[in-house]
């Protein structure tokens, strides 16, 4: 998808919309806490788990200008590699991580170099068919070579709990939300500190105009795009420890990250922590209520919707 | 004439030879990206060729030939049709999901070619959908109906109370996934124990589906404090809600997973202890059925591995049933064919004898029992009926460590 950027891929937006986010959000969290905290502590930690798998995302899409509809099952692959690790070297899902995200970055390189790079130039349409394709083509390899089975590791610590007053809950997905966190805040510093983040921002806000001061274009989008399949790869580490994996397991999180990524505006790394917060806790919240869960995965689409509403009525006005 | 009558005769001996060398179809159908379905496949053509080893069925060799339903509703009509006009199969059996067969039921109906069906349990669509005798008379149901599993369930857990005095059980909560599998369970459970026990239940949305989060359906089940919990939904969802429960410290009495097939590789995590179950097979039938033996064996040598669930077992069962029936009725006629199966005796590996009797609505149902297991060291024992039982119940579920 040939979005032209507006907005830094690291620059927050209009100093109002922070602000009333987080207005919102302790008012949210008051109210929460109130009538069912548990449906706070859970709505954190499921936000960060969407957080950490669309970040990636938006990475690519902010500068690579693709959206990536394989994003998920390059997370499930992540987790396929992560399961062997565990299975056959006995490493835990937090060792193999950095090993998994390396070959992560490698395979998507391979991928980019092969296919992402011939359609830098097609029509969206067919940018959206060819990763839809990938996407399709990684979870049917999967699927042929270890069948439908759903595999998970059974490891202790994804169990550990803490208790406040007569409430126990799972303390484990924090991790989702730390790994959010530390990515959001090193690809900011990337992005701004280093010469190859700069070099990224530049290609990303005007390729053209890039290339123009010397920047090498195709070894940016190649250098993102390996880096940015390392990053979900590493997340594919971190979601084995605590989810069972099967070859449809990426699906639903490509959806979510695109869903977030949108929600967010394209590249806006930090706005999709807070869309992350806002829809894990308005699905927490909707889940919380007997006899009404289902209509949690309304959520997604109601957001989906009104964004692209939103977007489109502020677009009139201008 | 005396020429004519040799060539006739000629023609009839190259017909009756040729007969006689041919081969019996059957056309199977099963979900093979699913390892439930792949299983069915494995396990029938482990059956088919067991007897073709053993010298076939009336001097032909039986050949199984399987068609992806991928799960989808178009693609077993599409398979039905194929199995029907192009293989020109002799026998229908297979299937799992019971929206499959739904919507094969009216292309079966067309060609009413004899079905030995090894899936579909909701008697609502699929049982209503065949209609009763003499209309579905070519049906042949070997997997109990929703109900006849409930009816099963509400038995045993009469029988394990009056087994063990110390298992006491007047609330149940079901914590269910909000598709159609769940709901049903969900409709079908409340039908069956609401009457007798208190009953609730909640939602939560499977792993199959990209939830991750069973807390909400948790925190009511255990604010509702259940005698016996149950949740049915996939294999996905067994080890984390197992987790999460822990994580939250909810341990009932009675835990107990319902979900189709239980993940490989479950029996090796401790939290997998002393969990209940349903199903019709496990390994240690084993230990006391013999044909169950020669089964499981059988297919961990041809495959490797054992089978995860029991519809490999019921699937292995459906191959000798045919071809015990067409040995009997000395071919593959239609009537000769349904006279043979209605009489069915046969031993199978589920640790009893099926029969085929009438059900609420079909003429010939199968299997009307199911049974409950426990894990226990890694295995499935089974707990009831006590005429298989393998193991004693171990009540109540230890807290979590």
């Amino acid at each position: 998808m040939r979005v032209v950027v507006t907005r830094s891929i690291a620059r927050p937006g209009r100093t109002w919309q922070p602000v009333l986010l987080i207005a919102l959000t302790v008012i949210g969290t008051a109210a929460i806490s109130v009538w069912k905290p548990t449906a706070l502590v859970y709505g954190v930690q499921r936000a960060g788990l969407y957080a950490a798998v669309a970040i990636p995302m938006a990475l690519i899409l902010g500068i690579v200008h693709i959206v990536n509809l394989a994003h998920g099952e390059l997370m499930m692959v992540a987790a396929y590699l992560s399961y062997f690790a565990a299975r056959l070297l006995g490493l835990d899902p937090f060792v193999s991580l950095v090993p998994v995200a390396v070959v992560m970055a490698i395979f998507g390189l391979l991928v980019y170099l092969l296919t992402v790079k011939h359609a830098l130039k097609a029509p969206e349409l067919n940018q959206l068919i060819l990763t839809f394709g990938l996407a399709i083509a990684l979870s049917q390899t999967v699927n042929l070579m270890f069948t439908s089975q759903s595999w998970k590791l059974s490891l202790g610590y994804v169990s550990a709990s803490a208790t406040v007053g007569d409430v126990s809950f799972g303390v484990f997905d924090f991790v989702y939300v730390a790994a959010a966190i530390a990515l959001a805040a090193g690809l900011q510093l990337f992005l701004k500190r280093t010469r190859m983040g700069k070099a990224a921002l530049a290609v990303g806000q005007n390729p053209r105009g890039a290339a123009i001061v010397g920047i090498d274009v195709g070894k940016t989008y190649a250098f993102v795009f390996a880096l940015a399949v390392g990053l979900v790869g590493g997340v594919g580490s971190l979601f084995l420890a605590k989810q069972a994996i099967f070859p449809m397991v990426g699906g639903p999180y490509t959806m979510k990250s695109f869903c977030l990524v949108a929600m967010a505006g394209v590249g806006n790394i930090v706005g999709i922590l807070y869309c992350s917060l806002a829809l894990g806790l308005a699905e927490s919240i909707i889940d919380g209520i007997r006899g009404y869960a289902g209509w949690s995965n309304m959520v997604f689409f109601v957001i989906i919707i009104a964004t692209i509403l939103v977007r489109s009525w502020r677009e009139r006005k201008v | 004439m005396r020429k004519a009558f040799v060539a006739i005769a000629c023609f009839a001996l190259i017909g009756a030879a040729a007969f006689a060398q041919g081969v019996i179809k059957l056309g199977a159908n099963w979900p093979l990206g699913d390892v439930s379905g792949m299983e069915c496949s494995k396990a029938a053509q482990l059956a088919v060729d067991e007897i073709n080893k053993a010298g076939g069925v009336l001097g032909k060799q039986l050949q199984l030939v399987v068609v992806d339903d991928e799960g989808k509703g178009d693609k077993g009509v599409a398979a039905i049709e194929k199995l029907a006009t192009v293989d020109k199969v002799d026998v229908l059996l297979g299937g799992i999901a019971s929206g499959v067969a739904v919507a094969q039921v009216p292309i079966m109906k067309k060609y009413q070619i004899v079905t030995v069906a090894t899936g579909a349990a909701a008697s609502a669509s699929v049982e209503k959908a065949l209609g009763p005798s003499p209309g579905s008379d070519w049906y042949f149901h070997l997997h109990p109906w929703d109900y006849n599993q409930g009816q099963s369930y509400f038995e045993g857990w009469d029988a394990i109370q009056k087994k063990y005095p110390n298992v006491k059980i007047s609330k149940i909560f079901l914590a269910y996934e909000e598709g159609a599998f769940g709901k049903s369970s969900f409709d079908a459970s409340n039908a069956i124990f609401g009457s007798r026990y208190t009953f609730d239940g909640a939602s939560f949305k499977s792993a199959l589906q990209g939830g991750s989060d069973y807390s909400a359906a948790l925190e009511a089940a255990k604010d509702f404090k259940p005698d016996l919990f149950i949740w049915a939904g996939y294999a996905q969802d067994a080890l984390p809600l197992l987790e999460q429960s822990k994580a939250m410290k909810f341990s009932p009495p009675i835990y107990l997973g319902a979900p189709p097939a239980w993940p490989t590789d479950i029996g090796k995590s401790p939290l997998a202890e002393d969990i209940m179950l349903y199903g019709m097979w496990a390994p240690s039938i084993n230990d006391i059925s013999p044909i169950s033996k020669k089964f499981s064996d059988s297919y961990v040598a041809a495959n490797g591995t054992g089978p995860t669930s029991y519809f490999a077992a019921l699937s292995y069962s459906a191959v000798y049933i045919i071809a015990d029936a067409i040995k009997r009725a000395r071919g593959t006629d239609r009537e000769k064919l349904i006279s043979a199966l209605e009489a069915t005796k046969y031993a199978s590996p589920l640790g009893e004898t099926i029969t085929f009797t009438p059900s609420k609505i079909i003429k010939h149902q199968g299997i009307k029992n199911q049974k409950i297991l426990q894990w226990q060291n890694g295995r499935q024992e089974v707990i009831w009926p006590f005429e298989v039982q393998s193991k004693p119940l171990v009540y109540p579920l230890p807290s979590w460590k």
